[in-house]
């Protein structure tokens, strides 16, 4: 059933290519505790920081943006992020949840 | 991630072939791994535990390594023989889910393009239906003519090939007539008991949507069961 791929994001994914925008893939690698999204759960964000699919509830998304718009003005190809529950940034965006995740950041081009 | 991969990422997931994405985390490089290829000599000494992931459709990284893998596996096939109002709505529905939809119904004037668009729809009886299509454990069926002629033929396909999932619409009384007909059809008790009749979960809605909403519901109860 795991379907990081899925219609509303390949959607989004295609309108972005086609107008040749710059992207930037962000996937989920390691999880420790409850998390509300499993491993390779996939979100896809734009230079403009629109963005489609999903890395957590919506505990991490906002700063995963912000790191990608980051990697995208710094032009750096990709970046590890972790987000702990002791970590003052996942106090700051709100993981709730309790748990512990990694995310891949990466550009695509 | 190299522009390139990622459309054939998407391309592949358009066919419908199973693949697997191995990123190394240290590097950024990713590759695309089909199953049953070999493996770059740039992530060959990790073969087997590549192989082992893609085998077990898991996702993560390799234990003491950079190496990140992720399965892209394809959508359960879900066959939904009679293409009537309900059908539109379960269609509807599992748009955003992982099941790829086939439909069955020899009644031209209800399987038609207009009403049934961008869907496989096979538009013959049952039995010639089934063998254009393959069909093993891992199908669902969801069945609901309720007219023996139609509906019968198809579950005695999913039960002959051990369907994960048969569901058959009907009230109580057509479910018995039903499950008394297989019987003579010489399935047994515990062949019989696996269908979901009538189909779907309590959700106490009646209209074509509710009641499409209940099978989905207990199709994907099932999904993760089996």
């Amino acid at each position: 059933m795991n379907n990081s791929f899925d219609k509303k994001f390949l959607e989004k994914t295609n309108d972005w290519l086609k107008t040749n925008q710059k992207i930037v893939l962000a996937t989920v690698i390691q999880t420790w505790g409850s998390s509300p999204q499993p491993v390779g759960s996939k979100m896809i964000i734009n230079e403009n920081g629109d963005f489609s699919g999903s890395v957590s509830g919506g505990c991490v998304e906002s700063a995963v943006i912000r790191e990608c718009l980051e990697i995208l003005k710094k032009n750096i190809p990709f970046k590890k992020i972790e987000f702990k529950i002791s970590n003052e940034n996942a106090w700051e965006v709100g993981l709730a949840c309790g748990g512990e995740i990694t995310i891949y950041i990466e550009q695509v081009k | 991630m190299e522009l390139k991969i990622f459309q054939e990422i998407i391309k592949n997931k358009n066919k419908k072939i199973e693949f697997s994405v191995i990123t190394n985390l240290e590097t950024g490089n990713s590759k695309i791994f089909l199953v049953g290829e070999t493996i770059d000599e740039y992530f060959f000494e990790h073969e087997k535990k590549i192989q082992f992931f893609c085998r077990n459709k898991k996702n993560g990284i390799i234990e003491n390594t950079n190496i990140f893998i992720q399965t892209f596996i394809n959508p359960v096939k879900v066959i939904i023989v009679g293409a009537v109002h309900i059908a539109q709505y379960i269609i509807e529905f599992t748009k955003y889910l992982n099941f790829e939809i086939i439909l069955i119904d020899p009644r031209k004037f209800f399987a038609t393009e207009e009403r049934f668009p961008k869907i496989k729809v096979v538009n013959k009886w049952p039995e010639e239906a089934f063998k254009e299509i393959i069909t093993d454990s891992n199908t669902a069926l969801i069945s609901l003519t309720h007219n023996p002629k139609i509906d019968d033929p198809a579950l005695i396909h999913a039960l002959k090939k051990n369907f994960y999932y048969i569901g058959a619409l009907g009230s109580q009384n057509t479910h018995s007539d039903r499950c008394e007909r297989l019987k003579f059809f010489g399935f047994n008790e515990n062949e019989i008991n696996s269908i979901h009749g009538p189909i779907g979960i309590k959700l106490g809605g009646k209209s074509p949507p509710e009641i499409a909403l209940s099978i989905i519901a207990q199709l994907t109860l099932e999904t993760y069961n089996k």
